[in-house]
């Protein structure tokens, strides 16, 4: 049970962190709903194959994914580009806390003056580090999926099903 | 007349692709939205678009010269309520053949949209980032602290912003007065959590719009830009980054 409160409660943080981005980035105001709900869905899938696969690259890409042809849903219901909806609310997935640590290894590593304690900083480091750059990669990747995978230039060119559209 | 009016669309087409540059689109989706109104109008479009400068050719239906000219684009600062409306706009006039004239009166009424009350700006931003501090595992307190940081710092870079300082050296003073701040309250109240504080309250300034960007541009081929809009983001979490190691060292929290 407490599980559950737990989960629902960093669910809702996630998409506040999104609309905080999304004001930032000035977008309109009838797409600010859409990002909550997209942040947050991303946000669990992550949450969901972290506790499960525990992989941290597989579960931000998939999110990343989710994000991406969520975007394309928006973009046909709230008349704005995808991008809008997805750039906002890939942004709570940033590995944060990994490039702090490789930073922070980084110093430690100039300071350190023991040969016996530079192995072990030295793994840390680099896979901390490794881990933030691949995360990147994968919140870029997951959100351009749709467009790869469909090889359509404009989301209106899109055929989306369940959903009723005028041909363009 | 006919001349008058390539010298419309052609200006009209470089104020769209410099708004939408300035504004955080990716080339692609600028390529494909000046494309679409060029030949909505009977014309042919051949253009160079880099991040300073738009360069356009027009050639009328028969096949002539008939614009050519170079515009530089504006100072980078996301807007996408611009962007989106730019977009609603281009199918507006493929779909109903505005005049240049009403087009232009459109772009003069997006560019006077309302933006967010500051202070509104300024408290979400503050709230997302105790977010992430509360998604990293931080207790209310520590994301108290956050908010305050993360409020104080936006409000700093936002007057730098201003008052025409380099964005980088922006970035960086924010970067380093927000850290400052959790490191002085962290002196009182010592954090629990490996100082979360620290990394989370500088979040409000990582450069997510050109990393992403620049994915898509170099997956679109526009490898140019693409690498141009990375190193951009490089230098700015670089920027972000030296910023929290000094106040870091400071107050000796390594």
């Amino acid at each position: 049970m407490m599980d559950w409160i737990d989960f629902f409660e960093k669910w809702i943080w996630f998409g506040v962190a999104a609309i905080g981005f999304a004001i930032l980035f000035n977008v309109p105001k009838r797409t600010l709903i859409p990002i909550f709900i997209m942040a947050a869905l991303g946000g669990s899938v992550k949450l969901v194959l972290l506790h499960w696969g525990d992989s941290l690259v597989l579960g931000t890409l998939l999110g990343a994914v989710l994000i991406g042809f969520l975007s394309i849903y928006a973009a046909h219901f709230k008349h704005s580009p995808p991008f809008v909806f997805a750039i906002p609310a890939v942004i709570p997935m940033v590995p944060g806390s990994y490039a702090y640590y490789t930073m922070k290894g980084i110093i430690k590593l100039a300071n350190n003056s023991n040969n016996t304690d530079f192995v072990p900083l030295l793994n840390d480091t680099i896979t901390n580090g490794f881990k933030t750059l691949f995360i990147l990669m994968a919140i870029a990747i997951g959100v351009f999926a749709p467009m790869l995978l469909t090889r359509r230039d404009s989301a209106k060119q899109i055929k989306m099903p369940l959903l009723k559209q005028d041909k363009k | 007349m006919q001349k008058n009016q390539s010298i419309e669309i052609g200006a009209l087409l470089l104020e769209i692709g410099a708004l939408l540059m300035s504004a955080g689109a990716n080339t692609n989706r600028i390529r494909l939205t000046m494309r679409r109104i060029a030949k909505s109008y009977g014309y042919k479009a051949e253009y160079l678009i880099t991040h300073r400068a738009i360069m356009l050719t027009l050639q009328n239906p028969n096949g002539d010269l008939a614009f050519n000219q170079v515009k530089q684009t504006y100072a980078q600062v996301p807007n996408f309520m611009m962007v989106s409306g730019i977009s609603r706009l281009s199918w507006r006039i493929v779909d109903e053949n505005l005049s240049v004239e009403t087009v232009w009166q459109e772009i003069e009424r997006l560019k006077l949209l309302p933006k967010y009350p500051k202070l509104i700006i300024l408290a979400t931003v503050a709230l997302a980032c105790a977010a992430f501090c509360r998604l990293g595992g931080g207790n209310f307190t520590e994301m108290l602290i956050v908010f305050l940081a993360s409020f104080s710092g936006l409000f700093i870079k936002q007057e730098l912003g201003k008052k025409k300082v380099n964005p980088y050296f922006g970035v960086f003073l924010a970067s380093f007065i927000t850290t400052m701040i959790c490191g002085v309250i962290g002196v009182w109240y010592p954090f629990q959590h490996d100082n979360m504080a620290f990394v989370t309250s500088v979040l409000y300034l990582i450069p997510g719009i050109p990393l992403i960007n620049s994915i898509s541009d170099i997956m679109d081929g526009n490898s140019l830009n693409g690498i141009i809009r990375a190193l951009n983001g490089i230098v700015i979490s670089f920027a972000i980054a030296s910023g929290l190691l000094i106040a870091v060292l400071i107050f000796n929290a390594v």
